[in-house]
Parts: structure tokens; C-alpha cells; sequence
């Protein structure tokens, strides 16, 4: 190869090349085998391990991805300067390539220490993490020699345009494996339309499976399958985070660097499923920096761990079923049919429109939907007696909820009361209803709340109500009966004082 | 419009129809009407079914005589609640002072509160990084349902096995006002029917002598929604709530004044309708209608409002249990009142006491003093209307709310960035703890669930529509068809959102 000793500009004044400058040059290139050496020296020995290693290691580490950028574009540059440098009109590029080869081989010197700090602080091993190392520093040793034959002033044109090509070669495939580590396997194949995947015969190698893994059990059909698209990207073959590998059955139950991550049958102190249902902003949550798994997910990693966390349990051995607070509770309202509703009503209706106009406000239907009557006497209070009751004894079929509370009705109201065999509620608080009343109620057998409050009933009359079927609140505050009376059985916890 | 109606005025005119003709009035007529005029003449033919489809989604009809617009209707379908009795804690009592226990907000009491729970949210009063504030009172496991409270409710936790808790309800407002008319109102903003109006416009009342919609006020102030809080907004103004006292006369003006006697009173109204009536005749007005109506209803308060409110009648024992005394504007009286305006039939008690906002600006609303005085006037009353109710069975179908109109903050409020002398907090929209006791609900549970700081939901959510919906549904309606036309909308308590019926409380 002819460097130029000298080159014209346009005025006609001309650049030197100082030969002093290439020695110089040549002799800083010489220093740098020291940090070449030295990161040869920590690769081989303290190689990349799965542990993670927080602190300085981790935090200079991390501008690794950033930093080899710089070397990469800088190697690629020196290629181009010297291709459209042999043009004679571009002869003058080829002045800057030494110049860009000392900063390419700084770079990547320094990129493969950083990548050596990342590798042996972020949890990484693996075939694939080894190979990018290896090519990281296999680089910057091509840098280093292509800079130290370029610096000499006797020419090894061959040996240099061997070494640079190598070197080219070298960074599209540390490169892509570097792609490979942080972003995946198949990162440049993985959206390849279906068309492009065919004509080049590219596999989908989304399918990182268990070859191991039968599709006829849990584990192969619902489990494996998680494991193979959310997290054999860090946890896999190439890549294996905190020493954990994800990508067959042996290896998850081996578990990592902390022990077993799925402690079969032990849902809550399965490290695996305390990570992936931790929130997403947790420091140990998995997987990390990528979304959560979906509920669906999780739930079959629970089900299946509590069952055992067996690989071969058959895959409709385990039911995924929603989980109850998935779907609320949810109320039906009833509709009403009117024309029905009408037909219930039509035997009573006349008499039943006769009292409300005799009297007002105390009678109506239980609901829109129903024949069903309610009398609330209470409101006329005292202006109501046994007389008024009678008048509704023709519909007291109907009549479900009574409310007689101080009215003036007296035992003499007993019968109208008793023929009200669909009663639910009874209530006559303040009234001057004494037992006779409550010994004639035995016809109630549908009555679930007896409200006697302030009357002058006694425990004499206990025996009959013990009887009825559906009571279940006995109201008997203010009367004759106390609390601690021996009660006949069957009021036992019903009396309410 | 439905109603053929005269207008007094070219004005009236005017004003009715800027309420009739609306954008929602013209965007129905103009895409739909057509198109459903056209699908109208299709339906009968294309679906058998249509008419009696059509019968299942009528609108249900709440249209009275209009001489008695109070007159009860028996509800959509068979409910469990009849009454409901509103205890309404105005100014926001602290939940992690009385039902939320949170053992880890007390391990980082007066540390700094961690940024995340700062971000993007509002504050009233919080500025600057605040300090956690751990609970101010032990908290205790009581009753057979082992449900939590704290130490400053000593009473009501005697009754815990007959309370459920919402623990976990959500509002969007975090000013007095607004979050208080949202609770009663449904809706943020005035103009809005309230809770009671529109239960009695749905139900009716059953007491023709006593209004339907009764509020009672204690505490030394009126709530910061002020009388919006009880208004009927676009229903007819007789649904409104009638604000009474709890010592002198029970409604101002209601008693005749001196010299005139009730026949005299008697005369006068019945000349005073007949010109009221003439008026409908010549333009139709309902509201000339209500004027009658309520007015003939004063005439019969007058004896028994007066009677109702008198808890002199009462014996030594019942004021012994409630702590109440004759003569006295305080909560324990109002509950008494409650108690016997519930068995007189009245549909909806509203109760408001007034104090709760615990800032800690001063001594009266600092958590280590005035709050204590705000336990003490509530504890034993709340605790008396339950136990009392539930002796006299009446509790099977009443329903007893107790709550704010938001929560209040784990930060202790630092107003302008400062120390304050006293303890306190802001207030919190995001979480808050109400009870409910009675008919139809669940006793003894506690539903929903915050974090382990008090300050979010984690689990059930519940928004203040969804306890309108539920609430509304114990007394017999599905929310969506208790409504009313106005503005060309069919307006409803739960306004336009989704509400859910909370079926999990239900018993």
C-alpha cells in the first residue's frame, strides 16, 4: 500500500506527514497491550459466572451498550476511508486513518472492559454470552494490530488488508451476538413477514421449547410454553440470568444461584411465583423491565405448582377456572309483566281499590309485580280499631306485611289477625294485645317476624309462637316476658328484647 | 311534551322551551325519528314479540292525582327496605381513626411519605413532602364478626355484629361541597334531585300529615353544600326535603300566629286554594298544584309534626340510652327524632352533624381534641337509634347509612409545608370507610379493602352511584328505571355511569 508522504491542497500549500508523528503514534500503540493483556487475563479467569454482583461493577457495566457503539461505527469507518481512499481525488482521506484506528482501538479496548464488568456483574453465562465476549476481545486486538501495521513505516499492505477485512467480518458477528443477548435469539427474524421467512427458509425460532416436554401434559401444553416466550430470553440455553434456566423441566427444578425457584405443592414459597406476581415497579419483580404475565398465565403457574409442579400430570388433570372475584356478583332485576300482573290482582282488585278509598294510604301492593297486599294501619294510630280490621278481612289472603302498631285494635281483632294465613311480618308494638291474641296466631305458618314490642303478652302464650314453622325474630321488648325466662325450645336466639 | 300546558308569559314560553327543546331533543328527531317512524310501522311484523317486548321496558309510572303528589306507590319489586335514615358525618370523619386498622402505617408514623404517593394526585392542603401519620387511637377486634374499630366508638362497637362495612369507597371529589353533593345528589354540581327526593318521588310516603324527606342538622353548622344537599333539583319541588328543628318549633312559621285560630286557619286556606285552583284551571301549572298541596299539608303538620318532634314525650330511659336532652340542637336528639319519625312512617330522615373536617388547623378540628368531642356527641346516640330500632323491629326494614363525603389522608396535613401545632389530616377522595346496618344488608361484614397504608383501593371498589344503585335496590328499584324526564334525558340518582348493585352486601 502507498501512503501518501505529502499531499497538495488547493492553494498549493502542502500537509506533511511527519514521520516522527507514526513513531510516536507506534510507541503509544505498543502501550496498549497492557489493557489488551489485562482484559484477556480477567475473560479467562473470572469469566462470566450467572451471579449478579450489584455496585460499581454493575453501574459501569451498564454503559457498555452504549459505549461499543462508538468502536463499531469507528471500525467501519477506517474500512470506508480506505476503499474510497485508493480513488486519487479522495487520496487525502486516507491522512485521518490512523488517527480514527488509535481512537477505534481506545474504544474498543475500553468497550470490551465494560463489557467483561456487565458480563460478570448482570447475572449473565451461556454460550452465547461467552461468544460475544470472545469477540469483543478477539476486536480490539485486530484493532490494536491493523493500528500497529498502519503505523509503520515498512509496509505490510497484505497482512493489513487481511486483518481489516477479518476485523469487518468480526463486528457484524459480535454484533449481532451482542443483539442476540439483550434482545433475544431471534431478534431480526422474529417479525420477518411469513412470505420473506419462507423464500429464505428461516425456522421460527420463537419455538425455544423443551424437547423434552410432552404436549400431552400440563407442564409441556400450558407451562413450558409460558416459560418459552416470556422468559427463556434471559433464563435459556445462551442466556442463563442468576444461573436460572427456564427452558426444560430439570433445570427450572434445579432452580438458580438462590436455590429452587418452584417448591412443588408450595405455592407461596415458590420464589418463581412470589417474582411474577410481585408489582411491576418491584425491584425482584419478574419478568423485569418487560410487561407482566397475564392473570392467565399466572393462574396456571399457581394451579399447576399447587398441584405438585409435576412434569408429567396430564394437561385436563388441571381445570384453569376464572377466579371468583373476577366476575362480580350481579343482581337481576326483575321485570314486570303488567298484563300477568293485572290477571294476579283481578280477584281482589275492586275490593282492594274500595279500602284504599276508605282508607287512604294504609293499603297497598307488596310491589309492582305482585298481588300481594301490605296494611299499614300504624299511621291512622289510635283512629283505627277492631271494626277497621274487619273490613279487611276479605282480602286478608293477600295481605303479607301487617303493621297495627298503636292502633286501638284488641283481642277482638285475633281472628281478623289469624285469618291472615300468608302473613310475613306482624307488627302491633303499643297495643293493647294480650296473650289471647298471640294463642290464636297458630295459623301463621308462614310468618318469619312477630313483633310484639310494649304489648302485654307473657311467656304463658311462648309455647304456640315455639310452634310456628318459619318465625324467625320474635319481638318482646316492654312486655311480660324477660330475658332469662326459661324459653320452650325452639325460641331459642329468637326473642329479641 | 305529554301535558298540554298554557303559559302565563311569553317568557314562561321561552324558558319552557329552552328546558324542552335540547341537543339531545334535536339530535333524536333529526337522525332518529324518522328512522324509527319507519322501523315503527316494521317492527310488528318483523318481531312477533315487539309489543310485548315493548311492555317489559315501559317506563315505570310515577304519576299521582295531582292533589296528592305525596300518595305512595308500592315499589318496582318486592323489597326488603322501606325507610332509610341517612347519618351524614359532614366534613369527612377519619376512617383510620375509627375503622381502618393499619398496623404498617403506624410502623412509618412520621416518616416521610414516599413519593409515589404524591405524584399526580390533588391535594386541599398538602404541599410540599408530608410526614405519615400513623392511627392517633388503638385499634380492637369486637364482636362475634371480629370486624376492627378503634377505641373512640365505644357504643356503636356494641352493635359491630349487626353493621356492614364498605370498606373501600371512591369519590371523585375532594371539596366539601361537591363530594357532598355527589353523595346526595349523584351528581357534583347543583340542580341535581336528592337522595330523599327521589325516594319519595318513587315511593311516595305513607305519612299524609308528616313530609316524606325530613332533615335535621346538628353540629353548629349547616354542611358546606348547604340546602342543595336536600333540594328535589328538576323534580317537583314537593319532593324536596323539609328542614326541621330539633327544639322550638319543628318547622318555622308552621303554628298559627297569635289571635287566629285553626278554624280560622281552616277558612283561610280553603279561600286561598279555591283562588289556587282557579289559577291551575286558567294555566295549568303543575306547580300551582304543589303549592296547594303543601300547603294543605302545613295544616296538617301542625298537629302532627309538632307531635313527632316532641321528645318530651319520651321516658327518662329512652334519654338516658340516647344521651339526649329536651331542648337541645344536638345529634343525639335528631336521632331520637329519627327514631320517631321512622315509626311514624316517614320515608327518608336525613340526618347531618357537622365537625368532621379534621385538618388540624385549630383545636376544634384537630384529631387529639375536637374529633374526640365529635366521637363522643356521635357514639352513643348512632349506637341507641340501632339498638333501639332493632328492640322494636324496625331495623328488619330500615336502612341506617353512616358516612362522609370522602376519606382522609396517611399524610399528616402540613399546611404550607409547616409543622402545624396540631394533628391532622387532609382529605382523601380515594379511599374512604362507610357503614351500613338494616334491612337487606348483610350484618357483621366488612366489604372492600385498601392498602396496607390506608391511602388506595386494592380490592371492591365502590363508587358513590354504586351505593346509590344498591341502596336504591334494597328499597325495590332497579336504578336505571327510577327516573324522570328532564332536559330530554331520562335523569336518574346514579346519573349516566355504569352503576353496580354491591350484590356481595346484600343478605
Amino acid at each position: 500500500m502507498n501512503l501518501p508522504s505529502g499531499i497538495l491542497d488547493k492553494d498549493g500549500k502542502s500537509f506533511t506527514t511527519p514521520n516522527h508523528g507514526l513513531l510516536v503514534q507506534s510507541r503509544f500503540g505498543r502501550v496498549m497491550l497492557a489493557p489488551i493483556l489485562i482484559i484477556t487475563t480477567l475473560v479467562s479467569l473470572l469469566p462470566p459466572d450467572g451471579n449478579e454482583r450489584a455496585g460499581w461493577l454493575q453501574f459501569v457495566g451498564n454503559f457498555h451498550p452504549l459505549l461499543v457503539h462508538f468502536p463499531i461505527a469507528l471500525f467501519l469507518l477506517v474500512a470506508i476511508l480506505e476503499i474510497v481512499g485508493r480513488s486519487g481525488r479522495f487520496a487525502y482521506l486516507r491522512l485521518s486513518v490512523n488517527f480514527v484506528l488509535a481512537l477505534t482501538t481506545l474504544g474498543a479496548i475500553l468497550a470490551a472492559l465494560l463489557g467483561w464488568c456487565l458480563g460478570r456483574s448482570g447475572g449473565y453465562s451461556g454460550t452465547l454470552v461467552t461468544q460475544h465476549m470472545w469477540g469483543g476481545v478477539a476486536l480490539s486486538i485486530i484493532c490494536w494490530l491493523c493500528w500497529l501495521i498502519r503505523s509503520r513505516p515498512r509496509k505490510l499492505s497484505a497482512a493489513y488488508a487481511i486483518a481489516l477485512a477479518l476485523g469487518v467480518g468480526l463486528v457484524a458477528w459480535t454484533g449481532y451476538r451482542g443483539g442476540q443477548l439483550s434482545l433475544g435469539a431471534n431478534h431480526l427474524t422474529e417479525h420477518m413477514p411469513n412470505g420473506l421467512r419462507n423464500l429464505l427458509g428461516v425456522k421460527d425460532a420463537l419455538v425455544a421449547s423443551d424437547p423434552s416436554a410432552d404436549p400431552n401434559t400440563f407442564y409441556g401444553a400450558q407451562i413450558q410454553p409460558i416459560f418459552a416466550t416470556r422468559c427463556v430470553n434471559c433464563h435459556g440455553a445462551d442466556k442463563h440470568k442468576a444461573n436460572l434456566r427456564l427452558d426444560t423441566y430439570r433445570a427450572l427444578m434445579r432452580g438458580g444461584k438462590d436455590g429452587p425457584v418452584v417448591r412443588a405443592g408450595n405455592v407461596q414459597n415458590s420464589d418463581l411465583f412470589r417474582r411474577i406476581t410481585l408489582p411491576a415497579s418491584h425491584d425482584d419483580f419478574m419478568p423485569k423491565g418487560k410487561q407482566p404475565l397475564s392473570a392467565e398465565q399466572v393462574k396456571a403457574l399457581e394451579l399447576w405448582i399447587a398441584a405438585g409442579a409435576s412434569s408429567s400430570v396430564a394437561a385436563d388433570a388441571i381445570k384453569i377456572t376464572p377466579s371468583a372475584p373476577a366476575s362480580p356478583a350481579e343482581v337481576k332485576f326483575a321485570e314486570v309483566d303488567t298484563a300477568a300482573v293485572a290477571r294476579l290482582r283481578s280477584a281482589i282488585a275492586p275490593t282492594v281499590t274500595q279500602l284504599q278509598q276508605q282508607f287512604r294510604n294504609i293499603l297497598d301492593y307488596d310491589s309492582r309485580g305482585s298481588a300481594d297486599l301490605r296494611l299499614k294501619a300504624s299511621i291512622l294510630g289510635s283512629n283505627f280499631g277492631d271494626r277497621d280490621l274487619e273490613a279487611f278481612v276479605p282480602v286478608a289472603d293477600h295481605i303479607v306485611v301487617a303493621d297495627l302498631s298503636r292502633t286501638a285494635i284488641t283481642d277482638h281483632s285475633a281472628g281478623a289477625i289469624a285469618a291472615m294465613k300468608r302473613l310475613r311480618v306482624l307488627r302491633v308494638i303499643n297495643t293493647r294485645l294480650t296473650d289471647a291474641t298471640l294463642l290464636r296466631l297458630d295459623t301463621l305458618s308462614q310468618v318469619e317476624s312477630l313483633d310484639f314490642y310494649g304489648t302485654h303478652i307473657t311467656a304463658a302464650a311462648l309455647p304456640t309462637i315455639a310452634r310456628l314453622p318459619k318465625l324467625s325474630h320474635f319481638y318482646t321488648g316492654q312486655t311480660g316476658i324477660r330475658p332469662g325466662q326459661p324459653m320452650p325450645e325452639g325460641l331459642t336466639g329468637k326473642l329479641i328484647f | 311534551m305529554d301535558r298540554e300546558i298554557v303559559f302565563a308569559s311569553p317568557s314562561e314560553v321561552e324558558l319552557a322551551y329552552l328546558q324542552a327543546r335540547t341537543r339531545r331533543h334535536f339530535l333524536r328527531s333529526l337522525s332518529a325519528g324518522l328512522g324509527t317512524l319507519f322501523l315503527g310501522t316494521l317492527a310488528s311484523k318483523l318481531v312477533p314479540s315487539a309489543k310485548a317486548a315493548g311492555a317489559e321496558t315501559a317506563a315505570l309510572d310515577f304519576s299521582r292525582d295531582a292533589r296528592t303528589p305525596l300518595s305512595p306507590l308500592p315499589p318496582q319489586f318486592a323489597a326488603k327496605v322501606r325507610r332509610v335514615i341517612y347519618l351524614h358525618m359532614a366534613g369527612a370523619p377519619s376512617q383510620l381513626e375509627l375503622f381502618e386498622h393499619k398496623p404498617e402505617l403506624k410502623r412509618f408514623d412520621g416518616e416521610d411519605c414516599p413519593a409515589s404517593f404524591l405524584a399526580g394526585k390533588r391535594f386541599a392542603f398538602i404541599s410540599g413532602v408530608p410526614k405519615l401519620l400513623g392511627s392517633q387511637y388503638p385499634f380492637h377486634q369486637a364482636g362475634q364478626s371480629g370486624q376492627w374499630i378503634s377505641d373512640r366508638l365505644p357504643h356503636i362497637e356494641k352493635q359491630i355484629d349487626d353493621i356492614c362495612f364498605i370498606r373501600s369507597m371512591r369519590t371523585d371529589q375532594f371539596n366539601h361541597a361537591p363530594a357532598q353533593l355527589l353523595v346526595q345528589t349523584g351528581n357534583p354540581r347543583l340542580g341535581y334531585a336528592s337522595f330523599g327526593s327521589w325516594v319519595v318521588y318513587g315511593l311516595g310516603t305513607e305519612n299524609q300529615n308528616l313530609p316524606g324527606f325530613i332533615v335535621l342538622l346538628s353540629g353548629g353548622k349547616t354542611p358546606d353544600g348547604g340546602k342543595q344537599l336536600w333540594s328535589s333539583g328538576f323534580l317537583p319541588s314537593v319532593y324536596q326535603g323539609v328542614q326541621c328543628r330539633s327544639h322550638g318549633e319543628p318547622v318555622l312559621y308552621l303554628d298559627n300566629p297569635a289571635g287566629v285560630s285553626r278554624s280560622l286557619r281552616r277558612t283561610m286556606l280553603d279561600t286561598i286554594d279555591d283562588i289556587n285552583q282557579q289559577t291551575y284551571a286558567a294555566f295549568g301549572n303543575p306547580e300551582t298544584v304543589t303549592r296547594i298541596a303543601q300547603y294543605e299539608m302545613a295544616f296538617r303538620m301542625q298537629m302532627d309534626a309538632t307531635d313527632a318532634m316532641d321528645i318530651r314525650k319520651e321516658p327518662d330511659s329512652v334519654h338516658a340510652q340516647y344521651g339526649s336532652k329536651p331542648g337541645e340542637a344536638s345529634f343525639a336528639n335528631n336521632c331520637l327524632v329519627a327514631r320517631r319519625l321512622a315509626e311514624r312512617g316517614v320515608r327518608f330522615v336525613q340526618l347531618y352533624h357537622w365537625g368532621w373536617d379534621s385538618h388540624g388547623a385549630d383545636a376544634k378540628e384537630a384529631l387529639n381534641l375536637g374529633f374526640n368531642d365529635r366521637c363522643r356527641e356521635v357514639d352513643q346516640p348512632t349506637a341507641a337509634l340501632l339498638a333501639d330500632l332493632k328492640s322494636r323491629g324496625l331495623l328488619e326494614d330500615t336502612l341506617v347509612v353512616w358516612g362522609g363525603e370522602f376519606g382522609r389522608t396517611p399524610m399528616r396535613e402540613n399546611r404550607g409545608g409547616q409543622v402545624m401545632k396540631y394533628v391532622g389530616r387532609d382529605h382523601n377522595p380515594g379511599a374512604f370507610t362507610i357503614w351500613l346496618a338494616g334491612g337487606g344488608v348483610r350484618p357483621g361484614m366488612s366489604y372492600g379493602q385498601t392498602d396496607d397504608m390506608g391511602y388506595e383501593i386494592v380490592k371492591d371498589p365502590v363508587e358513590i352511584r354504586d351505593l346509590h344503585a344498591t341502596t336504591l335496590y334494597l328499597l325495590g328499584f332497579d336504578h336505571h328505571r327510577l327516573n324522570y324526564r328532564f332536559q330530554g334525558l331520562e335523569q336518574k340518582l346514579t346519573s349516566v355511569k355504569a352503576a353496580r348493585v354491591v350484590a356481595e352486601i346484600l343478605a
